[in-house]
């Protein structure tokens, strides 16, 4: 009776949250972030005052779930992102893996599917803090190379959408393209999530037998190998770097120590 | 002027050279994302090397058309 209880109690919980979390979606996105991203200021400075407003909106957001009794989230080496101009790259278990991490980095830019671009909750959000959008095609490689170059930090999820039940989906070589062609290298973070919760695929209201625990893990950096010219072999080049990366997170995943 | 089959040693040898593919894996119909995992990065480069080799230019559509090697040697065949 208890545990059913708690159960219907996380039900409630969940229902709440994402309410609130469209809610705060879209007054952040359609008022705030407008005011924010209006004072006077170049581009940069714009983004990067609305991706501030963003990290205390999402940092907000996770202490309520928390405050709710929904999850805990347990953040080990975020000093590791606290330096601008790296390349985060993650794994992605759960629908809030990038609320979890850009709520501990200072700035960050991200790449969102593109539905999130058009998601009446979320899209002003994207469209004020700068983030780019995965349909932009050939010109997505380039227009991150050029934010890590003017010392912007990256959001990645290689996966490109949120992983298999207890597994990693495979890789794209995006990732891999971008590290050769701006010279930064992978800093990896390891997401887990015990037990399987917010699942591709999963109903909002199928919640797990008991809290959820997240641990978000800052790794060392990762250097990839100086890339060849295109057409001279970087093609594979970036086949290997993405196998090595996958690879990196199929090990660390195997390990319960966040 | 080069024969097809110069130009299918052309896109072979920059597969090969490209991504460390076996020419045993290359063939007229073989497919270059359902076969060799090609993807639209993957595809850039590798005309950035074919046009050197066949001095003509690949457009957006050009790169969207392409499914298999035999669509990439009709393309430069044509516009020899």
């Amino acid at each position: 009776m208890k545990l059913r209880l708690a159960r219907l109690w996380r039900i409630a919980a969940t229902g709440i949250s994402f309410a609130t979390f469209g809610a705060a979606g879209l007054v952040c996105g359609s008022v705030v972030l407008p005011i924010v991203r209006a004072w006077p200021g170049t581009e940069p400075e714009r983004d990067f005052r609305c991706q501030y407003a963003v990290r205390r909106f999402f940092r907000a957001f996770v202490r309520m779930v928390e405050a709710l009794g929904l999850m805990k989230v347990a953040v080990h080496g975020a000093e590791r992102l606290q330096e601008p101009g790296q390349l985060v790259v993650a794994n992605h278990p759960t629908l809030l893996d990038a609320v979890f991490v850009m709520s501990v980095m200072p700035r960050a830019d991200c790449v969102v599917k593109s539905a999130v671009t058009t998601n009446p909750f979320m899209r002003s959000v994207a469209r004020c803090a700068g983030y780019l959008s995965n349909d932009l095609e050939g010109e997505l490689v380039d227009a991150c190379v050029s934010r890590l170059r003017s010392g912007r930090s990256l959001l990645l999820f290689p996966e490109g959408t949120r992983s298999p039940r207890g597994a990693l989906g495979p890789f794209q070589r995006g990732a891999a393209h971008i590290a050769f062609r701006s010279g930064r290298p992978f800093r990896p973070v390891v997401i887990r999530c015990d037990p399987p919760g917010l699942m591709r695929g999963q109903k909002w209201y199928d919640v797990a037998d008991r809290s959820l625990e997240i641990s978000i893990e800052c790794c060392d950096l990762i250097y990839v190998e100086d890339a060849p010219a295109p057409g001279r072999g970087r093609g594979a080049a970036a086949r290997r770097a993405t196998a090595e990366l996958r690879d990196f997170f199929g090990k660390r995943l195997q390990t319960p120590e966040g | 002027m080069a024969s097809r089959d110069e130009i299918f040693g052309w896109v072979v040898d920059v597969l090969r050279e490209e991504f460390d593919f076996t020419s045993e894996a290359l063939a007229m119909d073989t497919h270059l994302i359902d076969d060799l995992d090609l993807d639209s990065i993957d595809a850039i480069d590798m005309t950035v090397r074919l046009e050197e080799l066949s001095d003509i230019s690949f457009s957006d559509s050009d790169l969207k058309s392409m499914r298999t090697i035999r669509d990439v040697v009709d393309l430069i065949d044509g516009r020899r």
